[in-house]
């Protein structure tokens, strides 16, 4: 792996060619905001745009979103500048204009100067107001799960995740990982007794032989032996009680 | 027939072609572009094939008969051309053929009627290299099209096809490229990156497969000509493909075109068939160790599939979105292995380049945008169609001398160009030459050449607000600042054509504007900020008077806007109130009429029909 020495806010840091800036910056204790971004997925989508950042490169410079920027050498990185805190604001404002209700994007707002959206905001009850069609759980389902039971559908402002047509996915395992990554917690996961709900699809729970709690879906554990190999058995007890 | 296996067999048998070929043959060609077909076209053939066989004519013989692509002269389709007197008949329907026939062909007869009569002068004119649509036009791109077949490789062939293929063939990889990179050829898909230059890069990069890519996924509204060129000429798509293949080491090709285009599809999939049968794709061509071959992907018609990146992931069978263009995709493109992805007008000019050489091309067109460019001009012109200009025309000239001056005598306000993320440049700069540079630098962009003549009668707030709502509608919904930035801003322009504008609300569209043009991922989101920002740019007296006085100067704006009959020119003839579906006209005959405007729904049906100018729009 070829290490690569850039510039962020002035300091000299070391990365490997090719790896996100957003990766070398917190590793290097720089901070940088982002939404959209896992370290388990290996390109970062840049759709939330609140990680850009200033790249100067031959000469030129323009935004960058810093999560699916490659470090090569020669790069300088400026995280904090008049014009990046002036686009991330603006950013900011439209996912408070569209999410107002949301926790998270209200307090990043906040820290950025905005209070409320001078724009028309999208109310209404369900998880479609709370998300921001980031597509983060798409792709953890895609590359991390492996079993692509969502993706986005629609376009423009009604891009959204979902199973194909909005029906029960066969893919669907119920493990919950578009729920743990979802930024905004805008996807909604029931465990009621031994039955999980999530994506409009129900799973038995196993419960575990110690404790005797529901703790993973049946459908879970048949993919983990499946692609793994793994025993059955194993899952027999919850981490706890392994 | 057999393979061509080698560069002789290949100009012998073009030789043959030439020999067998009567050029003064009396000929009728018929538009078949898609424009034609829909005024009708084949309907006329049928009516021409039907009065050859009654008059006992024998085609090859006593007359040459052929279907061709479009002429780029749509509105005044279907369109007949006779050779070789280069007569061009307008607005043929099938009872004109006889006549056509009877006078036109054996009688050498110009039948008037069916020629061009000049809006300005009245003056009728028939030769079609001489009606000044065509007499200011240069055609390289659009060198072949209206004069052949598209259907047959012969014709092709006939006008020096494969030609340019042939010399590439013969010259050494890197030799091509300097040629492409001397000739100054820019992408014509809207970018205007330096062709050579992206061909060079991709090659440069060591993998195991490179591939080209011709994107023919036009989305622009009103513009055609890619369309036109697959239609018309699509060998000439297929021999700069080939060549630009050999030149990279390239040994896949593919056409993404939008299924939106079924004649385009047709032909491309019928031309690449035959010259894989005469040995032009496939296995050693023409006798060379080279091999390619091209497939066509048909797209769905999403707008944004024309931006690289979405397109090919869509070719990829992945939905159709962009990603970030940071590693690019001569470096890492479909299925991500170096790419050369160049727009259908790019890959139609190359065999001329390669024919004709770098120095003959770079002959056309301005120090930074060289050879010849096609633009669709629409809007209120009086001549609009498909037109090729060397690069450098000024807008002035392509409006009056081409366009035949604004439509109605009306004062020409300004121009749109680049498609729904181009801008608005005004009269004032009428003769700004129409270069890539200039019109960036005046705050629009070429895009694909559209370009949209706009009179006194355009609300350029309206304007604005109908390019936005494109591109609301077409955003992929992938990045925060286009979803979710566009809807906020076409809702304070509706509001401002809405008479509900406030102050402030420039400066916030103007905010807007730079997190898009900043903060967007891909090319349709950085660049839909233009038509607001050309519009305030340009005319922001007229933002101004909406948000502070509640007027609409241009008279569009339907909430800001009153209709008023003036008592002098009124003669009471009754016609408005007749025909106002509000029935809120009243007056007796022969007095002046008045509009009760508490009901006026403002649909302007009284100012239509009113033959006095007696209705005032205020």
């Amino acid at each position: 792996m070829e290490k690569v020495t850039i510039i962020i806010d002035g300091r000299e840091v070391e990365g490997i060619k090719d790896q996100s800036v957003l990766d070398v910056a917190r590793e290097n204790g720089i901070p940088i905001p982002a939404l959209c971004y896992h370290p388990e997925v290996s390109t970062s989508g840049g759709s939330c745009r609140v990680c850009l950042v200033e790249a100067h490169q031959n000469e030129r410079m323009r935004l960058v979103t810093s999560c699916n920027y490659p470090v090569r050498a020669g790069l300088e990185i400026r995280t904090d500048t008049d014009l990046v805190r002036r686009i991330r604001k603006g950013v900011l404002e439209l996912l408070l204009a569209r999410v107002p209700d949301s926790e998270v994007i209200r307090d990043m707002a906040r820290d950025y100067g905005v209070g409320e959206p001078r724009f028309f905001k999208d109310e209404g009850e369900d998880n479609r107001y709370k998300c921001i069609a980031c597509g983060l759980c798409t792709l953890v389902c895609e590359e991390v799960v492996g079993v692509c039971a969502i993706s986005m559908l629609n376009r423009s402002r009604e891009k959204a995740p979902g199973t194909p047509y909005h029906k029960a996915s066969n893919a669907c395992i119920g493990c919950g990982a578009c729920v743990y990554v979802c930024p905004t917690s805008a996807i909604s996961m029931k465990d009621e007794g031994d039955t999980r709900t999530i994506w409009g699809k129900q799973f038995t729970m196993i419960r575990c032989s110690v404790c005797g709690n529901p703790y993973i879906p049946d459908a879970q554990v048949d993919w983990i032996v499946k692609t793994t190999g793994k025993d059955k058995a194993f899952f027999e007890k919850c981490p706890d009680h392994r | 027939m057999e393979a061509i296996q080698s560069f002789e067999q290949l100009e012998q048998y073009r030789e043959r072609l030439k020999a067998s070929y009567n050029k003064d043959l009396p000929t009728v060609m018929i538009c078949f572009g898609t424009g034609c077909q829909a005024n009708g076209a084949r309907d006329v053939a049928d009516a021409f094939r039907h009065e050859i066989e009654e008059q006992g004519l024998k085609v090859g013989v006593d007359i040459g008969f052929k279907t061709t692509g479009c002429h780029g002269y749509c509105e005044n389709g279907p369109l007949v051309v006779l050779r070789p007197r280069d007569i061009l008949y307008l607005r043929v329907a099938p009872k004109d053929v006889p006549e056509i026939v009877e006078k036109s062909i054996k009688q050498g007869e110009i039948i008037e009627r069916l020629a061009y009569k000049d809006v300005n002068t009245k003056e009728i004119i028939a030769q079609y290299h001489t009606i000044p649509f065509y007499a200011h036009q240069k055609r390289i791109a659009l060198r072949n099209i209206g004069n052949i077949d598209p259907a047959s490789i012969e014709d092709y062939l006939l006008h020096d096809g494969y030609k340019g293929l042939a010399k590439a063939l013969t010259l050494d990889p890197d030799a091509i490229i300097s040629e492409v990179e001397a000739s100054g050829l820019r992408g014509r898909g809207g970018g205007g990156f330096p062709t050579g230059s992206k061909w060079r890069s991709c090659k440069a990069v060591p993998s195991d497969v490179h591939y080209v890519m011709c994107n023919g996924d036009e989305g622009d509204p009103g513009a055609f000509m890619d369309r036109s060129i697959m239609e018309g000429d699509p060998h000439s798509v297929i021999e700069g493909m080939i060549i630009g293949a050999y030149a990279i080491g390239a040994s896949q090709g593919y056409i993404y075109v939008r299924d939106e285009y079924p004649l385009a599809v047709k032909n491309l999939l019928s031309a690449i068939g035959s010259a894989r049968e005469r040995g032009f794709l496939g296995r050693n061509i023409l006798g060379t160790d080279f091999d390619f071959d091209i497939k066509i992907s048909r797209g769905g018609g999403a707008f944004v599939c024309g931006e690289s990146s979405a397109l090919m992931r869509s070719l990829e069978g992945k939905v159709g979105e962009p990603r970030a263009k940071y590693i690019r995709s001569v470096e890492k493109g479909l299925y991500d292995k170096p790419s050369v992805l160049n727009n259908v007008e790019t890959w139609n000019n190359v065999p001329e380049i390669i024919l004709k050489g770098s120095k003959w091309y770079a002959g056309f067109g301005t120090k930074g945008s060289k050879g010849t460019k096609v633009f669709s001009l629409v809007g209120k012109v009086n001549n609009t169609g498909l037109v090729e200009v060397p690069m450098g025309i000024t807008i002035r000239d392509l409006v009056d001398k081409i366009g035949g001056g604004v439509l109605g005598g009306k004062a020409f306000k300004a121009v749109q160009t680049g498609g729904p993320s181009g801008g608005c440049i005004p009269k004032a700069l009428a003769d700004l030459p129409i270069d890539f540079d200039s019109l960036t630098e005046a705050g629009s962009m070429m895009g694909s050449g559209g370009i949209i003549v706009m009179d006194e009668e355009t609300c350029m707030v309206d304007v604005a607000k109908y390019f936005i709502g494109f591109l609301v509608e077409e955003s992929c919904g992938k990045c925060t600042p286009c979803r979710d930035g566009l809807p906020r801003m076409l809702s304070i322009l509706t509001a401002i054509t809405e008479g509900k504008g406030k102050e402030g609300d420039i400066d916030t569209l103007e905010e807007l504007c730079e997190v898009l043009s900043y903060g967007a991922l891909c090319g349709l989101g950085t660049s839909a900020a233009n038509p607001v920002l050309s519009t305030i740019k340009y005319f922001r007296e007229e933002y101004d008077a909406h948000i502070l006085d509640r007027k609409c100067p241009a008279g569009v704006c339907k909430a800001l806007i009153t209709y008023r009959i003036d008592p002098d020119a009124c003669t009471g003839c009754t016609l408005c109130a007749k025909k106002c579906p509000q029935e809120c006209i009243s007056g007796e005959r022969k007095q002046t009429h008045i509009i009760d405007e508490t009901k006026c729904i403002r649909c302007g049906v009284c100012k239509d029909v009113c033959n006095f100018e007696a209705v005032k729009v205020e």
